[in-house]
């Protein structure tokens, strides 16, 4: 059985995100989602997963290598990854190989000495807040990240409900 | 014949590709995004250049994808219009499913997608992300095939420099790699000084599926390519060790793009 603990990092810019800002721009003046759509916010996630050690000591020090606290803020999630109530989060990830992935779990093992590394992943939440019921603003979603925050050929995403 | 250089904001090669498209005796202007779409119609030809349209925000070239000016470029593509598409050009006409142009008709949908950079070498991933360098690049449709190689020979060689962290073409769109070979629609592909195609660094040196720097769509005259002819285009722009740089009176070779786009207006008109 294996042992390996999962350490989630949920990362964000304490400073305005530009991205975030066009993507909703976008969405509401160029795709029509101004009606339903209130704001739209962006989070990047690591989930690093190791074979030993205590996880919430190193998710410090992952913390301390992926994180810039002078623009960023995080929290650290282990063995779970939840999210708040109030808007609808969509992971998005690739699906085919992720270079930058590799070059941090490279990092993390070969660099920097975390040799229970296992694997890393990266993916880009964004948050969604509708104006709308739950199922609707699900489905909203779900055709926001198909119209724009996708390209099929290159990623996938996930509803995080 | 007066040819639109689109500019979006992040593009940053629209004052040379402008030179390029006077030089070869084509009228030409700088076509704001926020200028009113139906002005294009104005126009006998488009170029959309190459930069970071909105800083590549969410991934390169979509955000301008959905911009008006985009869905009135798509008329002016239907009506047989040349459009070139240069890197982030590139980007964006993939964005918008005008390249490869969809595989059923008239659909709309996005077909392939020009990824991140990753380079690969004997069977190992040796660099990733952007790159820029000069690269060869060898014709590969027919002479008259595409609007932006109307005029070059098929096995022609060419060298053009690249600059993009994104131009790695992907797909899963069943049967499109076999329709885009079958029916002429890869138009230059990256290989070594003498022409043959090496699947791996340097000689591709994106990790584009099959080697593959240049696209246009069925009827020809959408053309995407990654490589910037208009930085060849005079021979002085060539790099030191080519000897042609000692002629700087001479065309370089990506003159002959511009060249064959005006030539492609003229037979057409």
């Amino acid at each position: 059985m294996s042992m390996n603990r999962k350490i989630n990092l949920r990362v964000w810019l304490k400073i305005p995100d530009a991205e975030a800002a066009t993507v909703k721009n976008t969405l509401i003046r160029r795709l029509g989602f101004g009606n339903v759509l209130d704001d739209v916010k962006k989070e990047r996630l690591f989930s690093i997963e190791v074979d030993s050690g205590d996880p919430a000591e190193l998710a410090k020090s992952f913390a301390r290598e992926l994180v810039n606290e002078n623009k960023e803020s995080h929290i650290v999630l282990i063995d779970e990854l939840k999210f708040e109530e109030d808007y609808v989060p969509v992971k998005v990830a690739l699906h085919i190989e992720d270079g930058e992935a590799i070059s941090i779990r490279e990092r993390l093992r070969s660099r920097l000495g975390f040799e229970n590394v296992v694997d890393v992943k990266k993916a880009t939440v964004w948050k969604l807040y509708f104006n709308t019921l739950k199922p609707e603003a699900q489905i909203k979603a779900g055709e926001i990240a198909e119209r724009l925050l996708i390209n099929p050929h290159k990623d996938s995403y996930e509803i995080m409900i | 014949m007066k040819i639109a250089v689109l500019q979006f904001p992040g593009t940053n090669c629209e004052f040379e590709t402008l030179v390029a498209v006077k030089a070869v005796g084509m009228e030409g202007e700088i076509f704001r995004w926020n200028r009113s779409a139906g002005e294009l119609s104005g126009f006998d030809g488009f170029v959309i250049p190459g930069g970071f349209s909105y800083q590549d925000r969410l991934r390169a070239g979509v955000i301008a994808s959905k911009e008006p000016v985009m869905s009135a470029l798509k008329e002016e593509a239907g009506i047989g219009k040349p459009i070139i598409g240069i890197c982030n050009g590139f980007q964006i006409l993939v964005e918008t499913g005008l390249l490869p142009g969809s595989i059923e008709k008239s659909s709309g949908n996005v077909d392939m997608a020009l990824a991140q950079n990753v380079m690969v070498s004997q069977g190992k991933i040796v660099r990733r992300g952007y790159y820029c360098d000069w690269v060869n690049l060898r014709h590969e449709a027919p002479s008259k095939r595409c609007s932006g190689s109307f005029a070059i020979e098929r096995g022609a060689l060419l060298k053009i420099p690249i600059a993009h962290g994104e131009g790695n073409l992907v797909t899963t769109t069943p049967g499109l790699m076999k329709k885009l070979n079958d029916e002429g629609q890869v138009v230059f592909r990256y290989c070594d000084r003498n022409g043959r195609i090496i699947n791996e660094f340097p000689f591709n040196v994106n990790g584009s599926t099959e080697s593959i720097a240049a696209i246009c769509n069925e009827p020809g005259n959408v053309l995407g390519m990654m490589p910037h002819p208009e930085r060849a285009f005079f021979a002085w722009q060539l790099p030191a060790f080519d000897p042609r740089k000692q002629r700087p009176d001479e065309p370089g070779p990506g003159r002959r793009v511009f060249e064959s786009m005006k030539r492609y207006i003229e037979v057409n008109a």
